[in-house]
């Protein structure tokens, strides 16, 4: 498949702080690339580096096979950004800020018209068109950014954390609209903290932790690299000291705890884990409430990769 | 790529004249000119228009002849007799405004040299004893049997040429100066919001990622806010010109020498305008820029108001007089041409320094944002 984004050996130094240590990796055409890390993993510095709006020490960025640098117009050309914070003018309405934005690339007024409509109903603006910013909601706002960013039809979307601080409804949108874009041809990368965005959007995945790449990969790659094959978690008022003792010694078992009503045990291996437990406290007479099976997250393989939670 | 100057200066320009902030400061700084002019006038119309007779109570530490009562009764002087401590305290607390303290045949004038109208009193008195003096040498020579044309062996008088200009030159002198201060202060509001303002908001950020040259960017920003400042320098000098009109008819130290202003002075003062608004809208940017915030910008360009009056007050205050050399320093030029026009002077070969000067640099500030934007520090100042 053709590579879009090429990065290799990439290093950001602030001083004494590395913010982005020896990153390599590539986007490829008509892929979702997501950058999942906690929040000072080097995601958004290398985003910002990506577009040249910072300056790196070490490495290089090709984007279509051109370097990238503050003054590569013909590349800046085929690229949308949304970043993080909501940045439209406040004193232009919904249409006049798409309208501005997507003029900078597109000049052919009839074109543009055409562009800006798509853009508003792609985002779901229709009935907002001559609101102001300040009229706006925080998630329709996110959804006039996002407008913005995508209405002069770019090939290679950025998102920065899109969904930061947004209800769960516009980040459903959100995160809808983005899978649309790739299904219309659009090269997207998308950074977040949130595990569950990544493994619903992207077709590969990056870890980062402290400017560094983890592993990189599709998700069930990902969690290949984990030693779970299944969490198990029961809702009982009382489990026995010595049962937990004994479950621990079972060869499939890697670890159990239990603690407020809640006993969690990981399985290493096994394809029939759920059932042969629910035999085992039926014939304990361990009465429980609820029981639930759950494949491993990629917040398990982040906490098996550096041993911390990922929104540690 | 196309050249997108005029697009982005379409979108600051909108910025600007949209947002109500920067119409207020655009606009109402200017509004201060006319009630600063009448103000002025005002007050020299009162200083022109004082009565003086309260300033001419005179103690004495000895009895005053018939001829010095005569006299002070003639020159209206209010005459009190007292002892030294007396006459003293009474100085002290302005219940005299001089005393005299005589010794055999030498008179002295004391005075507080900080009291309001001392040097009238003195000069009162001065002529009080001159004619006092002149009254009893002709006595003396009388008695000789000399003629008293002997004290006329030289006379000596005086003749004013032209008017006293001194109210008008310093009222358009200020109002001149005044015009710069109010273009520098309009000229920071839009600055700061089109670029620290830009950066809080994210949209400098977005607006890097564009397809569009740092230029383009800058000189967008530039020009609309110079246009904003050209905005309020013309209204200033509109409003100034129509005030000064109006002091010519309302008060009557202008009757003998009206304010006037000539076309010409106009064209130059105009053009001192443009230059000036080019200059500090640049300098505001560049300092405006490598703030993070707007409150942080602000505070950076407080002092510049300051930098960019004071040259010019004090030039004006000890009326240092122009040259090609002053007219190349940046500031003190401006203020110096507006001084010359304020006498009536339009000194091309000045005037052509302060272009030349002015270019120089403007190109310097503009080449300093260029290199600023085309590096992170525009956007994570660390």
């Amino acid at each position: 498949m053709e590579k879009i984004v090429e990065v290799k050996n990439l290093t950001k130094e602030y001083k004494t702080l590395k913010a982005i240590n020896d990153l390599s990796f590539e986007v490829k055409k008509g892929e979702i690339l997501g950058l999942l890390g906690p929040n000072g993993s080097g995601k958004s510095t290398t985003i910002n580096c990506l577009l040249s709006l910072l300056n790196f020490q070490h490495g290089s960025i090709k984007i279509w096979d051109k370097e990238m640098r503050p003054d590569a117009y013909d590349i800046k050309a085929k690229i949308g950004v949304i970043f993080q914070e909501v940045a439209v003018f406040e004193e232009l309405n919904v249409y006049d800020n798409i309208n501005y934005f997507c003029g900078l690339y597109i000049t052919d007024k009839n074109l543009r018209q055409i562009y800006v409509e798509e853009a508003i109903d792609f985002v779901g603006l229709q009935d907002f068109k001559k609101f102001y910013p300040k009229q706006l909601s925080g998630g329709l706002l996110r959804r006039l950014n996002i407008a913005c960013g995508i209405a002069h039809k770019p090939e290679l979307i950025f998102f920065d954390e899109p969904t930061v601080a947004v209800d769960p409804q516009s980040r459903n949108s959100i995160l809808d609209g983005i899978k649309r874009l790739r299904e219309q041809g659009a090269t997207i990368v998308y950074t977040t903290h949130y595990m569950e965005e990544v493994e619903i959007l992207c077709d590969r995945i990056i870890i980062l932790d402290k400017g560094r790449i983890l592993a990189q990969g599709t998700c069930d790659q990902l969690k290949e690299l984990t030693k779970i094959e299944e969490k198990i978690t029961v809702e009982v008022s009382d489990f026995p000291q010595k049962l937990i003792d004994e479950i621990q010694t079972f060869s499939n078992v890697l670890q159990v705890r239990y603690e407020n009503n809640h006993c969690v045990i990981i399985y290493k291996k096994g394809k029939n884990n759920l059932e042969e437990f629910i035999d085992y406290l039926k014939h304990h007479h361990i009465i429980y409430h609820k029981i639930f099976s759950e494949r491993p997250t990629l917040n398990d393989v982040f906490l098996e990769l550096t041993g911390k939670e990922l929104r540690d | 790529m196309k050249n997108n100057l005029k697009y982005v200066l379409k979108k600051e320009l909108r910025e600007v004249f949209r947002d109500k902030k920067s119409l207020m400061m655009m606009l109402i700084i200017p509004i201060l000119i006319p009630f600063i002019i009448l103000g002025m006038s005002a007050l020299f119309e009162m200083q022109f228009k004082t009565d003086f007779t309260d300033y001419n109570k005179v103690g004495f530490n000895y009895a005053l002849s018939e001829v010095e009562s005569e006299l002070a009764r003639e020159m209206n002087l209010e005459t009190f007799v007292y002892q030294e401590e007396e006459l003293e305290e009474k100085l002290s607390n302005g219940s005299l405004q001089l005393y005299v303290v005589k010794t055999d045949n030498h008179y002295t004038l004391k005075y507080h040299i900080n009291q309001k109208n001392s040097s009238y009193t003195l000069n009162l008195v001065e002529n009080f004893y001159e004619q006092y003096k002149r009254i009893l040498q002709e006595q003396e020579l009388a008695l000789d049997q000399q003629d008293t044309a002997l004290l006329d062996i030289i006379t000596v008088s005086e003749e004013q040429i032209g008017e006293n200009n001194f109210v008008s030159t310093y009222i358009v002198g200020y109002a001149f100066l005044f015009i710069l201060m109010a273009i520098t202060i309009s000229s920071t509001y839009p600055a700061t919001d089109t670029t620290a303002g830009e950066k809080e908001r994210g949209t400098l950020e977005t607006l890097l990622t564009f397809p569009i040259r740092s230029q383009d960017i800058i000189l967008g920003k530039l020009f609309s806010v110079t246009l904003s400042s050209i905005v309020t320098g013309v209204v200033s000098l509109i409003l100034a010109i129509v005030s000064f009109l109006y002091v010519n008819q309302k008060f009557t130290i202008y009757q003998s020498v009206p304010i006037a202003i000539s076309g010409s002075q106009i064209l130059i003062a105009f053009l001192v305008i443009v230059i000036f608004s080019f200059f500090i809208s640049g300098l505001c940017i560049a300092i405006a820029s490598q703030s993070k915030t707007f409150k942080e910008a602000q505070s950076a360009l407080t002092p510049l108001t300051f930098v960019a009056f004071f040259p010019g007050m004090i030039a004006f205050m000890i009326q240092v007089d122009n040259n090609v050399l002053y007219s190349l320093i940046p500031f003190l030029n401006f203020s110096m041409i507006l001084n010359d026009l304020s006498v009536g002077i339009i000194d091309i070969s000045c005037v052509l320094a302060m272009i030349v000067s002015s270019v120089f640099f403007i190109g310097i500030v503009i080449s300093y944002i260029i290199r600023q934007y085309k590096t992170e520090k525009v956007l994570f100042s660390l």
